[in-house]
């Protein structure tokens, strides 16, 4: 009782053969295996540093950002003749258009129900956005200004994890948190009054309780959402319901979802940045790219070593026909060559990848921004699914480079291979 | 084996073979063949006078220019490759100047070769029947070594057997002691002849050995592309090829 005795009769003879073939090929074996998990390895690679580094560009940008944005759409321009009470017998060539000025979502708290009805919605905030000066004395400086409950909006775009110093939870109605450029600006620190003034006009004196910085130039300016309410006029209502999701590449189905179900316009991260988006899918390309041109290469070296081990058999190849072999029998010894060597490198090289990802991922540099924690110097990722796929396509690539060889191989004539 | 006697396992009408080429080269003129069930025959020629062809051709390793081939009664030009292989595996048996075992396989993996590409791998019965011929033929020392460990007339012991392992009707051998010292060639070809009377298998053997060819029960020869029985005066007086 052999090994060879638990496979099925139509391949016994074909595997034993196939790993005799290989276990005595030995350093030319070894070297065939080792083309193959080079390719497993660059690609491993390739695809760690680019997915990663597309992972890191992502979450800083949709980190910062609500993925998706409700408001009330914008005025469309009319046209004179679609508006209503005009004189009878006139004519106008202008179109009319609404101030720039958003509508107020009065209702929000439906959105907020309706939001949460949708898949991959992991949070929603209302809150108010607008724009004002701030002022210390002398020179105000421009701000952009968010009204929001400061544990809702920390899910929106986390302010305190990026704090270099006092707080945002539990801000209070005379409190306001800015970012470093402003603080900088103004020359002030916690604990420090500073004057912010709304687009309406209305001065609010606020107590600066944190001073943050996202290390992206300028970010806005934090009040409670009572507070933006009060100091953009709006009442109860809000001008904006943020959403954040878990898919952030599926962002756009929930926008769609939630244009469709309310009476409001949801954009997505994704239509606020086309051009992020776009230079993501030419990254995503080039590993695609890249990835392929290796698999081709490697296939290419290991079809030559197999071409070169079928020369060298073709005395075998003759024996084996001449004692009854097929030549579906000889193809078959050939392809599972070629898959042992496929399996075995795929193997070793998605083993020697994660190594050398994980010990790539290891050095450390300290960022951009004060306060921050140190992150990797490589921004490498080991996605299971990139492994597997690398592995899968580096063993087809080669089990496709060994079908040539393998062809030839069943196709020998016996009297010719063996004179 | 006594009902099998008489039995043709090989015949060959007008058989014809040229080499197609730039220039084509007829090698065989037209070879008729009779080889009955359990026919100890040997072949001799001189050298390019298409013995080797010949064998080829009943082995179904080659095709006739012209000509019909019956092997155990079937017309092969009749067979699909499949056919041809399934012929090759369980009714013709090879052996050849040169071992030709497979330098990965065991002298035992080697022998039972034939049967592991008929049937994925031999049974237990097969394996036993297998390990009581390389015994007796000298090799039940040598079960488990590799061709490259084993001397030229061990390893060409163990081809005999490799021939005989699916039990063919014919065993076709191409010098098979050419490249054997004589005290070893003598010793390779009286197992040949004993497995045929014992086993009842046919042995059609390509030789320039007149000793050993004398001592089969036929001796044909090849001259100028067509074949003869050689005459009693021939045999007696031995007919050197060369």
């Amino acid at each position: 009782m052999t090994i060879y005795s638990l496979l099925p009769r139509q391949v016994r003879f074909e595997s034993q053969l196939a790993w005799r073939h290989l276990r005595s090929g030995g350093g030319q074996t070894w070297l065939t295996i080792a083309a193959v998990a080079s390719g497993v390895i660059i690609v491993i690679f390739i695809m760690g540093l680019i997915f990663g580094l597309q992972r890191r560009l992502t979450a800083l940008l949709t980190d910062a950002i609500p993925h998706v944005t409700v408001q009330v759409p914008e005025g469309k321009p009319i046209p004179y003749a679609d508006l209503p009470g005009r004189l009878p017998g006139t004519s106008s060539s202008r179109s009319e258009i609404q101030a720039p000025q958003r509508k107020n979502i009065d209702d929000w708290r439906t959105v907020l129900a309706v939001a949460g009805t949708i898949p991959n919605v992991r949070a929603v905030t209302p809150a108010v956005a607008g724009q004002g000066f701030a002022s210390k004395g002398a020179n105000p400086v421009g701000v952009s200004l968010i009204g929001a409950d400061p544990m809702e909006q920390e899910l929106i775009t986390p302010v305190t994890k990026n704090l270099i110093g006092g707080h945002y939870d539990g801000l209070l109605a005379d409190e306001v948190v800015i970012d470093f450029e402003l603080a900088k600006d103004l020359n002030v620190g916690v604990g420090d009054r500073i004057r912010i003034t709304s687009i309406s006009g209305v001065p609010e004196p606020l107590r600066v309780a944190g001073v943050y910085s996202k290390g992206q130039g300028r970010g806005s300016a934090y009040v409670t959402l009572r507070t933006g309410q009060s100091m953009l006029g709006i009442g109860n209502s809000v001008n904006v319901v943020y959403v954040k999701v878990f898919d952030i590449y599926a962002a756009d189905a929930v926008a769609e979802r939630l244009s469709a179900l309310l009476e409001c316009e949801a954009k997505s991260w994704s239509s606020e940045f086309p051009n992020f988006v776009t230079s993501l899918q030419a990254q995503s390309a080039s590993a695609y790219l890249i990835s392929g041109f290796t698999l081709i290469a490697s296939s290419f070296a290991i079809a030559s070593v197999l071409i070169v081990s079928v020369q060298r058999k073709a005395k075998q190849i003759g024996t084996l026909k001449s004692i009854g072999a097929r030549s579906r029998q000889i193809l078959l010894i050939f392809l599972l060559e070629g898959l042992g060597i496929a399996i075995a490198g795929s193997v070793m090289g998605a083993i020697a990848g994660i190594a050398i990802v994980s010990l790539l991922s290891l050095p450390k540099q300290a960022v951009a921004r004060g306060g921050g924690l140190p992150e990797s110097l490589f921004p490498l990722i080991l996605d299971p699914v990139y492994i597997l796929a690398a592995m899968g396509a580096a063993t087809t690539a080669t089990v496709l480079a060994a079908l040539l060889p393998a062809r030839s191989a069943a196709k020998l004539n016996p009297v010719d291979a063996m004179r | 084996m006594s009902g099998e006697a008489g039995r043709l396992v090989i015949e060959t009408v007008g058989l014809k073979k040229t080499y197609l080429g730039k220039m084509p080269t007829p090698v065989l003129f037209g070879i008729d063949l009779r080889v009955a069930a359990g026919e100890f025959v040997s072949i001799i020629g001189q050298s390019g006078s298409g013995k080797s062809t010949l064998l080829n051709i009943l082995g179904a390793l080659d095709v006739p220019t012209e000509g019909l081939v019956k092997i155990d009664g079937v017309d092969i030009s009749t067979l699909t490759e499949d056919g041809l292989a399934v012929l090759r595996s369980q009714v013709v048996g090879f052996v050849f100047q040169a071992h030709f075992l497979l330098d990965e396989l065991t002298c035992l993996e080697n022998a039972v070769l034939p049967i592991s590409i008929r049937n994925g791998s031999p049974t237990l019965e097969e394996s036993a029947w297998i390990t009581s011929l390389l015994v007796r033929v000298g090799l039940g020392g040598k079960l488990h070594k590799y061709p490259d460990t084993m001397s030229g007339g061990e390893n060409q012991r163990c081809a005999i057997v490799r021939a005989l392992a699916n039990r063919p009707r014919i065993v076709l051998a191409d010098e098979p002691t050419g490249d054997l010292d004589s005290h070893t060639g003598e010793e390779v070809f009286r197992l040949m002849r004993q497995m045929s009377s014992e086993i009842g298998i046919s042995f059609v053997m390509v030789t320039h050995d007149e000793r050993l060819a004398r001592a089969a029960d036929r001796i044909l020869l090849i001259e100028d592309g067509l074949m003869r029985a050689l005459t009693k005066e021939e045999k007696a007086v031995g007919t050197s090829p060369s």
